[in-house]
């Protein structure tokens, strides 16, 4: 039997590969841990993060007293945006803010029924709780449009009769509704792909170590090299079958298209999921104990992909210094070659800086993983 | 009587030393522990902008008058937008989309300042890549805003020339408080102590005690003289200290470095670090009692943490959530320690303003804890 040296390493990795795939089938916990986690996850986002708010509770305090105040309150009450929740004298808002009974507060002062009769610009005070500033933002943006028509109504007649000189047309492509789902998918999918992947085989490895039974597997004749290939694999199966399970739920339950290429997205999560994976390595090399891999990995793999890549929180708001930093954090480009591909319909002739910048980082993270590997066990 | 609590504080400052003794040698755990924080917190404090601008526009001027030029720069010099270049009609305004060098295109059609000029109603085209709702929101939302401001002064021009005077009108005046400036940092601050605490102390407890597990240390404590409660209690003790250690560190790297104020009674303060830590480690001993090894254990942690985190109102306000979910949120203990630290650190909020906050976290962390202990001692008993 002459069997090429390839073939038997194939084998041999295969054979790893098989040993380590048992692992974690006999381990049917973790297994469904890491697919029921997706789903989860993929729920909460899907339902869980909007930032468009309605019925903000608001409380009014009406100095004036007038039909033209009244009127006011209900312009704002009557809105899908606010619900008038209290009338408080002035001295007692901050205590409502602070019992987060109300975030807003208009306060119309005496006089207000009088300017608007003299046709003189009648000032009224909002008062906000800055402390949570996305929620600020909003009142201020939608209060100043239920001001604006108030101020038209009572314009009444002179402003009916003429055309708006000049108006703006919006057209919104790939999300026209908004959703926060279409944006969130894509990115989440990086986010869990980042976590199976550098986490279980960090605390698979380190796990080996922290047993002794690395040193077991090191005495059989398989290679070093082919240890960690075969170690790996399985993981990077499930990496891939939590990129389509996510993928296909968000299509299914959220409505997330796909008008790019399905082989493409799984191209890109092969890559992805081989640096994750070296990083992984590279972490249980060095950790050696699964607590210290685990808080390596959180740090370098879980927050950067959350917060540096994109998936939540805009690169170009970022300091410029955050964003060369965001630069190495491979979750970067999967979000975004992501979004292109199922958003946008993007194919590789937009998306290969991605690929490539992916690609790079799998082998340098790899060659230096197997560099620490190796001088470790010698 | 006394014989008993004797015993009891030398079995458990014995565990305590032990544990302490532990977890010092090992120097990578406690930089993780107190180090990784601070890293974190100051990164996430500046990463973190919920503020929208910057976003990249190109423009599309078909126009070429005086009055399109001024038009396009003023709604290019506001902060909201970026002028990202010029193209010369929509099909490459499209494909700038589609690549990504703009996420927005403002196309002004020939004939605007004919139309303005000769009172005819006019039109401006604003085209978004709606990937980012949100950021598509506020770019629409400043175009709208400018172009609304033009016509509503354009018609007090044309009514004042028709000789009918300006009608009445209503001006909002706000007045911010607590975050005038309505700065992130401060408050994702507070949300961030509270991720992170979760990370340091239900991850490490869920970990540290499967581990235990695994190696069948557990055990060998378990034939010397020592009950299980103090057992228990030493084994959490420094995870608590490391908690407040961690908690008084982010403060005062927020105050320094964010400028985050402090407010309020620090007494309140304290009581909301206690119970939330309380109710953190009891979440993580609970999963050491569910899972057989530390992988296990990080992902029930992980599985525990990121809804905890995400439904906290640390990262989207939880008034936009539907409402069941928001039901689901009274029983996420980073919810209520988010807003007992946000109240404190910010409103100046005592007692009186935050009881409710403070009775919840109290109640899940004597049920999270009481569940997992009892289930601890029925493991080990």
């Amino acid at each position: 039997m002459t069997r090429s040296p390839l073939l038997r390493s194939l084998l041999r990795i295969g054979a790893m590969a098989g040993k380590e795939a048992i692992h974690v089938r006999r381990d049917p916990r973790t297994l469904a841990l890491a697919l029921v986690m997706p789903v989860v996850m993929l729920f909460l986002f899907g339902y869980g993060v909007s930032t468009d708010l309605d019925q903000i509770p608001m409380v009014v305090a009406d100095q004036d007293q007038s039909e033209a105040s009244r009127a006011l309150t209900l312009a704002f009450d009557g809105s899908r945006e606010f619900k008038v929740v209290g009338r408080p004298a002035p001295e007692g808002i901050e205590a409502l803010f602070r019992g987060g009974a109300a975030v807003a507060a208009l306060v119309v002062p005496r006089g207000y029924q009088q300017d608007l009769l003299l046709g003189r610009k009648a000032q009224v005070q909002v008062m906000l709780d800055g402390a949570d500033p996305v929620v600020a933002n909003q009142v201020l943006a939608k209060a100043d449009a239920i001001a604006r028509v108030e101020s038209q109504r009572l314009a009444g007649a002179a402003f009916a009769r003429l055309q708006p000189p000049l108006q703006v047309k919006v057209w919104t492509r790939y999300n026209p509704e908004g959703r926060s789902a279409l944006y969130m998918v894509p990115g989440l999918s990086a986010f869990l792909l980042a976590i199976t992947a550098v986490m279980l085989t960090a605390l698979a490895i380190a796990g080996e170590w922290e047993r002794g039974s690395m040193e077991q597997l090191f005495a059989s004749p398989v290679g070093r090299l082919e240890i960690v290939l075969g170690k790996l694999l399985p993981y990077l199966v499930l990496g891939l079958l939590e990129l389509l399970l996510v993928v296909a739920f968000g299509a299914l339950v959220f409505d997330v298209p796909i008008r790019g290429s399905l082989p493409l997205v799984m191209l890109f999560g092969l890559v992805f999921l081989a640096g994750m994976l070296g990083q992984g390595l590279f972490i249980s090399v060095v950790a050696r104990n699964q607590l210290v891999a685990t808080q390596a990995g959180a740090l370098s793999a879980m927050l950067p992909s959350i917060i540096l890549s994109g998936m939540i929180f805009p690169i170009e708001n970022m300091p410029l210094p955050l964003q060369a930093i965001s630069r190495l954090i491979p979750a970067r480009y999967l979000v975004h070659g992501l979004r292109g591909i199922l958003l946008k319909g993007n194919g590789l002739e937009v998306l290969w800086p991605d690929l490539l910048a992916m690609a790079l980082f799998a082998v340098a993270i790899l060659g230096l993983a197997t560099a620490r590997f190796k001088r470790r066990v010698a | 009587m006394s014989l008993f609590w004797r015993t009891a504080r030398r079995q458990l400052a014995a565990v305590f030393r032990k544990e302490v003794r532990q977890t010092i040698r090992d120097r990578r755990v406690m930089v993780l522990l107190v180090v990784a924080p601070l890293i974190q917190t100051v990164i996430f404090g500046f990463a973190v902008d919920f503020d929208v601008d910057r976003v990249p526009a190109v423009l599309v001027d078909q126009d070429h008058s005086d009055q399109s030029r001024l038009h396009a720069r003023r709604v290019l010099a506001d902060q909201t937008l970026r002028h990202a270049g010029d193209v010369p009609g929509v099909p490459e305004a499209d494909q700038a989309l589609d690549d990504g060098r703009a996420a927005a295109a403002l196309v002004i059609p020939s004939g605007l300042a004919r139309d303005l000029a000769s009172q005819r109603p006019a039109e401006v085209q604003l085209l978004l890549d709606g990937t980012d709702p949100n950021r598509a929101m506020v770019a629409s939302g400043a175009v709208s805003r400018y172009f609304g401001e033009v016509g509503e002064r354009l018609i007090r021009e044309r009514l004042e020339a028709a000789g009918r005077g300006s009608p009445a009108q209503v001006v909002l005046v706000p007045r911010v408080l607590y975050n005038p400036r309505l700065r992130t940092a401060p408050y994702i601050v507070p949300g961030i102590a509270g991720t992170l605490l979760v990370i340091v102390t239900t991850l490490v407890t869920a970990m540290g005690l499967s581990r235990e597990r695994e190696m069948g240390t557990m055990e060998q404590v378990l034939v010397t003289p020592i009950r299980p409660i103090w057992l228990l209690i030493g084994k959490l003790l420094p995870f608590l200290v490391i908690g407040i250690f961690d908690v008084l560190l982010l403060v005062a790297v927020g105050s320094w470095v964010f400028e985050v104020p402090l407010r309020g009674s620090l007494l309140v303060g304290a009581a909301g670090v206690l119970l939330y830590l309380i109710s953190t480690l009891g979440v993580g001993l609970l999963i050491s009692t569910l899972s057989q090894n530390q992988q296990q254990a990080f992902l029930g942690g992980f599985i525990f943490m990121m809804p905890a985190i995400l439904l906290s109102g640390v990262m989207t306000p939880i008034r936009g959530m539907p409402g069941w979910l928001q039901v689901i949120t009274w029983l996420n203990p980073v919810r209520h320690f988010a807003e007992v630290m946000r109240g404190v650190l910010m409103r100046g909020a005592g007692f009186a303003d935050l009881w409710f906050q403070l009775a919840f976290l109290a109640a899940l962390g004597a049920g999270v804890m009481a569940l997992a202990a009892s289930r601890f001692r029925t493991q080990i008993g």
